[in-house]
Formats: structure tokens, sequence, C-alpha cells
């Protein structure tokens, strides 16, 4: 589970040298991917090479949500690239263990095998990784635009908005009929915002 | 039936934590479940490679489960080969064993125990706790559970052996999803609230208009998140950001 963005994306901005804008990218890009469910085939975007460019994208986020914005739509993106190459992985997967019937009936050889396809996920996976921290290297060029006034403002509440719509979707496909809880929670964390605002 | 060996069991776990690794459309898990019985194959057919390469290759075919409680179909395949339950049976078994898996494991650990985690270390972090322990959190009570969850099935797969199936029937695990969704409805709405203080402050906006935002947009986003919800979010972030562009100062 390190390939999770809350644990993911911390850990490349400690090496990066800010975990803290990478926990922010990281818990965003989380709760945007907690309706993704791994069933059978189903095939959602690849949280690990995401977390990874959104905590190089998120670097000195404290500039403003702007960046933090910024930093989870490109997580988002390369994750989305990263559910193709999974994709293609799959089909390459097929044709390792299950296309040559002989290659399953010696113990050496399955072995082989299935290990060589865990060899070529982390490849694909660290290929895309740094593919994405390239890009984003090279993008920062022409990043270096001008903020408008109240950028910040918006970027905080587009924010806010979706992970509250994504909360909200997914609350009510895992935990139907519990709005008495949600109330509790929403309830409860009021308190303490308005208890910190009024002391 | 005896125990299995204590380096048996630990050979069958280790190998259950690579069942995914060759994940493909054609036969999903099905090299991952051989890759996984290999050593109790290779005990039961020590002296006879052509056995062991037919029995190889039975297993390789199409099997998916979640994979934390694979283990309870490959204890229960190892000690069925073991007993030497004809081949037609352990097919029979793999078939049918697949969906009450699937489904007990995607509803408690996907769809639950996971969001839970994420959420609790989010929560945890957003409360002022440093990065690294809301990290720590998550690791430490999502694998918890996740390994637990392996030497459970396991043990569960090897004791009841084709039974297995009835047993999960009745196990307390199929009830604890439904008890899961009480904190993760508790903690998915506090952290709406915390979050918004958050960036409120880091945006400069004013605690008043943080609260006023955060709880429009907990009760648009939790009671109604479906298209009506939709609407409410976007017609509150547009009412926003016109306040916001016009200068509209309430705080």
């Amino acid at each position: 589970m390190i390939s999770r963005p809350i644990v993911a994306a911390p850990l490349a901005g400690l090496l990066l040298g800010d975990p803290i804008s990478g926990m922010w990218a990281g818990a965003v890009l989380e709760i945007l991917s907690l309706r993704q469910l791994p069933i059978g085939a189903s095939r959602g975007w690849d949280t690990g090479p995401a977390a990874v460019a959104a905590a190089t994208a998120a670097l000195g986020w404290e500039a403003g949500p702007e960046a933090l914005l910024v930093a989870a739509a490109y997580g988002v993106a390369v994750g989305w690239v990263g559910s193709w190459s999974v994709h293609g992985l799959r089909h390459l997967n097929a044709r390792l263990v299950a296309g040559d019937a002989a290659a399953l009936e010696s113990p050496m050889r399955l072995t082989g095998r299935h290990l060589s396809a865990l060899v070529l996920d982390l490849l694909r996976a660290a290929g895309l990784t740094g593919a994405a921290v390239i890009c984003w290297v090279l993008l920062e060029g022409v990043h270096g635009v001008a903020v408008p006034a109240r950028a910040g403002t918006v970027a905080a509440l587009v924010i806010l908005s979706v992970v509250s719509l994504g909360l909200g979707v997914d609350v009510r496909m895992m935990a139907r009929g519990r709005r008495v809880w949600r109330a509790a929670g929403v309830g409860a964390a009021l308190g303490v915002v308005i208890g910190l605002w009024l002391r | 039936m005896a125990a299995l060996s204590r380096a048996l069991r630990l050979r069958l776990l280790l190998r259950s934590l690579l069942v995914q690794a060759s994940w493909n459309y054609r036969t999903m898990q099905g090299a991952g479940l051989g890759f996984a019985l290999i050593p109790a194959l290779a005990r039961l057919c020590r002296d006879d490679r052509a056995e062991l390469a037919k029995s190889l290759r039975r297993h390789c075919g199409f099997f998916n489960a979640h994979p934390y409680l694979s283990t309870v179909a490959i204890a229960a395949l190892a000690r069925m080969e073991l007993e030497g339950v004809d081949s037609e049976q352990v097919e029979r078994f793999k078939r049918a064993i697949v969906s009450p898996l699937g489904s007990l494991g995607d509803r408690l650990v996907w769809a639950r125990w996971r969001p839970l985690c994420s959420l609790l270390a989010f929560f945890i972090f957003l409360m002022g706790a440093p990065w690294w322990v809301a990290v720590g959190v998550f690791l430490a009570s999502y694998n918890a559970v996740h390994l637990w969850l392996r030497v459970w099935g396991l043990r569960l797969g090897w004791r009841e052996g084709r039974e297995v199936g009835r047993a999960l029937m009745g196990s307390p695990l199929r009830r604890l999803p439904d008890r899961l969704t009480i904190p993760l409805a508790a903690v998915s709405g506090a952290v709406v609230p915390l979050l918004a203080l958050a960036l409120g402050g880091t945006a400069g906006i004013g605690p008043l208009f943080t609260i006023g935002i955060a709880l429009a947009l907990a009760i648009a986003g939790y009671g109604r998140p479906g298209l009506a919800g939709r609407l409410a979010v976007l017609g509150l972030l547009v009412g926003s950001l016109a306040f916001v562009i016009l200068g509209i100062s309430i705080w």
C-alpha cells in the first residue's frame, strides 16, 4: 500500500525536500481515488505514478492553493495515462503466462514468468513516473506566469468543492443510510473550526 | 487432518502476497494461484513430475478472488490436493469459491476499510499531527487488517477444506462491512470543515466565510450527491466565485 497517494506523495515530497506539500497533494488525490474499487477487470487511474507526479508539481504549495490545484490535476492526468499502460501490461501478461501451455507445467518456468510480470510492472511504473517528473520539470519553464489576484481563493474553493462532492458520492456508495453519522462528523468538525475561530 | 507445517504455511502465505503479479485479462489471477500452490503441489508430487505438471496446469486456469482472501482458496485447494480429492471436484470448488471471496473482500477492504484508513489519516493530519504520523497511522491500521485477513484466510481454508464456503457464510466477517459504515460516514463528514479551514487559511479567506462554505458544501455534497447535488455544488461554487471576484467582503 505504499503506492496509495496518501503514502507515496509525502514520501516523494520527503525525497524532494518538501513532505508537507506532498502530503497535501497526496491527500487530495487519495480522496479523488476513493471511489475506484479494483473489482474484477476494472481499471482505475494508476495512483502510484500519479502521486509522485503530483508531489513534484506541488513543491512549495505554501505559495497558495492554486499550486495544489495544478498539482492534483497533473497527478490525475498522469494517473489516467498510467491506467492505459496497465491495460497494455495486462495484455502482455496474458501472452506471458496464459499463452504458452508448456510454461505452466514447470514450477521453475511458471515462477520465472510470474515474477517477470512483476518486474515488467515495476519498470512500467518507474518509466511512467520518471517521464512524468521530467515533463513537469520541462513544463515549469512556462509555469512562471503571473498568478492573477484572488487565484488562491478560487483554487481553494474549487478544491473544496471537488473534494466535498467526491466524498458525498463515495459515502453515498459506501455508507448508505448513515446520514446521522455523517451529520455528526460534520457537526463535530464544525465545532472544532468555530472553537478555533473564537479562541 | 494434520495441521499445515509451519514452513509450508509460511511459504503459502508469502506466495499469496504475489498472487496478482501476473494479473491478465485471460486467466486473471490463474498463474498467481498456480505460483502460490507450488510448495503444496511439490510436496504432494515429490516423485511424479508428470502429475506435478498436470496439477500445475490445472490450477493456472481462470481464477479471480479478492487478493487478501485468496489465502482461503489457496489453503483449501492445498488441503484438497493433499487429500487426493478428484480434479473435477477441485475445479468445481474453484469456480464456486470465486464469487464469495470477491464479494466479501471487495465490500470489506476496498469499499470500507481502505477509505476509512485513508480518511482517518487525512483527518489526523488536518487536526495538526505531523505528516509522518498520518502516514504511519494509515500504513499500520490498513496493513494490520490486511495481514490478519491473509493469516485468518489461510487457517480457515485449511481447517474447512472444501466446506470453506459454508464457513464463510457463517463468518462474523460478513457483518463487519455494515458496521464500518458508521465510522466511515463520521470521519468523511469531519474532513470537509477541517479542509475548508486549512485551505481558507492558506488562501486568506476569513473563518466566517470558510464555515459557511464548508457547511453548505457538506449539506449539498452529502445530502444530494446525485445530479441535484452536483448542481447545488456548482451553484455554490459559481456564487462564491462571484463574491470573490466582485470583491464583496462578508468577513
